[in-house]
């Protein structure tokens, strides 16, 4: 076995195994779950920790190259309509494939019978997230400094906060939170400094950060948007 | 046996996470048939990472619906239903430093700080401030949802806080400080503690498992965010006293 194998084997059992344990611990002195639901948790870390290690061996051999590929050939294509839409289409396709939104939507499916359809959710969180990227690659091209972008996009949260309904508010927070995953963020990182390295003019390397934390604007004001509709 | 057949029915999650990967496969064949022309040899070994990623998928999202959804709900039902449903508070402490102090996407955030400073922060404090900055926003999020005290409270608060603090902090800081919100938000969180949170408010009274159980994510990701920009301002603040 190579270095790297037994390095991610260790990062997914330090991830998983403390919170096991004390689970376990809970379950002999305070829990007493009924065994079979146990079972469930057991064969569930299981499960989730070779899922991830295979997952993350796979994001290293595959989907990181191709996310670097993808976002620095892009930028050379040197028209601007055709780096912003294909930017759109780009950060739409990883967020559908994103795991922790569709951990997410699953988690909404479970306790709330049918408050929102799971593939509505991803979609709208989905586009969201295309939109703010193709948003996100045309400011690194206009040179709009990004804390102003920044600012104004939470302002629009805050005051889109007091009028969605309050049954959705937690979920398009929540949405913001899980856009930025293991997919999504090598691909967005490798466009932004893709994008800004072909543009010379704007030199600084930092230029390039930022376009995650814009990323996650989108989906909570895109929930919200969902919740006033549905409301 | 019922439960092993459960977990090994894979039937509905590999036709759901195909329907995921195939947007992004197929971009890349737009890409490579329109300017990358990479080797073929090269391309083969990029699609076997996109198969064992997509393979790791079907198991950890089958651990997550058959394995942690269930039973995280049912840990936090039989919690929020017994006398002693305030050890969630000191528990999501546990729970969030566990999560983050595991979590590689905040090393990798640490790396990106001390580059972002030119060194003038070191990696530890950051691990340690972050580590400790989640633990407290899930244990407040658990208060949140024992108290039933509406998110609005929590959030609006936390982001005009941190508007504040952009007019201090340096845009380097800004930038790194909004991108760490996500990072936070690990495996485990999401999964696990998340499920836990919903199986409390479904077993308290006069509680509803939407708009208490959910927003736990949304405090663990505004954690990073004030943390690394109150790091950036302390750190700012000596340099320019010396």
């Amino acid at each position: 076995m190579n270095k790297e194998v037994v390095h991610l084997l260790r990062e997914v059992a330090l991830g998983i195994l403390p919170i096991s344990l004390v689970v376990c611990l809970l379950q002999l002195t305070l829990l007493h779950m009924p065994w079979e639901v146990f079972a469930r948790f057991a064969l569930g870390a299981l499960f989730v920790g070779c899922g991830l290690f295979f997952f993350l061996l796979g994001v290293r051999t595959g989907l990181l190259p191709m996310g670097e590929m993808i976002g620095a050939e892009l930028p050379k294509s040197g028209s601007v309509k055709y780096l912003v839409l294909m930017s759109f289409v780009l950060g739409t396709a990883i967020t559908v494939a994103e795991p922790d939104v569709r951990v997410l939507a699953h988690q909404i499916d479970f306790v709330s019978a049918g408050l929102v359809s799971r593939n509505i959710l991803i979609f709208v969180v989905a586009l969201s997230v295309g939109i703010c990227v193709g948003g996100a690659v045309l400011r690194i091209v206009l040179g709009v400094p990004i804390v102003k972008v920044l600012v104004a996009g939470y302002a629009v949260i805050l005051v889109l906060s007091f009028v969605t309904p309050e049954s959705f508010l937690p979920i398009a927070y929540d949405a913001g939170g899980v856009t930025t995953g293991p997919v999504t963020v090598p691909f967005i990182i490798a466009l932004g400094l893709g994008t800004v390295g072909v543009l010379r003019g704007r030199n600084s390397f930092s230029d390039g950060f930022g376009l995650v934390g814009l990323a996650s604007i989108g989906p909570v004001i895109g929930v919200m948007i969902l919740g006033m509709i549905y409301g | 046996m019922n439960i092993l057949w459960d977990f090994l029915d894979f039937r509905h999650v590999a036709l759901e996470l195909l329907m995921a990967f195939a947007p992004l496969v197929l971009f890349f064949a737009y890409m490579q048939h329109r300017s990358l022309r990479l080797p073929w040899t090269y391309v083969r070994r990029l699609m076997k990472g996109i198969v064992l990623s997509y393979m790791g998928l079907v198991f950890f999202l089958q651990g997550v619906t058959q394995g942690f959804l269930p039973a995280g709900t049912e840990i936090g039902h039989i919690i929020g239903g017994a006398p002693w449903r305030w050890a969630l508070v000191p528990l999501g402490f546990f729970f969030g430093l566990a999560a983050t102090a595991a979590e590689p996407a905040v090393r990798v955030l640490a790396i990106e700080m001390e580059k972002a400073s030119g060194g003038s922060v070191s990696q530890k404090p950051v691990l340690v401030t972050l580590s400790l900055g989640v633990g407290v926003f899930v244990a407040l999020a658990m208060f949140k949802l024992l108290a039933g005290i509406s998110i609005l409270w929590f959030v609006v608060p936390g982001y005009l806080l941190a508007l504040i603090m952009t007019r201090f902090s340096t845009p380097s800081f800004i930038s790194a400080a909004f991108d760490a919100g996500g990072v936070a938000t690990g495996p485990m969180t999401v999964t696990f503690v998340m499920a836990i949170a919903l199986g409390a408010a479904g077993a308290l009274e006069g509680r509803d498992a939407v708009a208490d159980g959910f927003g736990l994510i949304a405090l663990v990701a505004l954690a990073p965010i004030l943390s690394v920009m109150t790091l950036g301002i302390l750190y700012s603040r000596k340099r320019s006293g010396r």
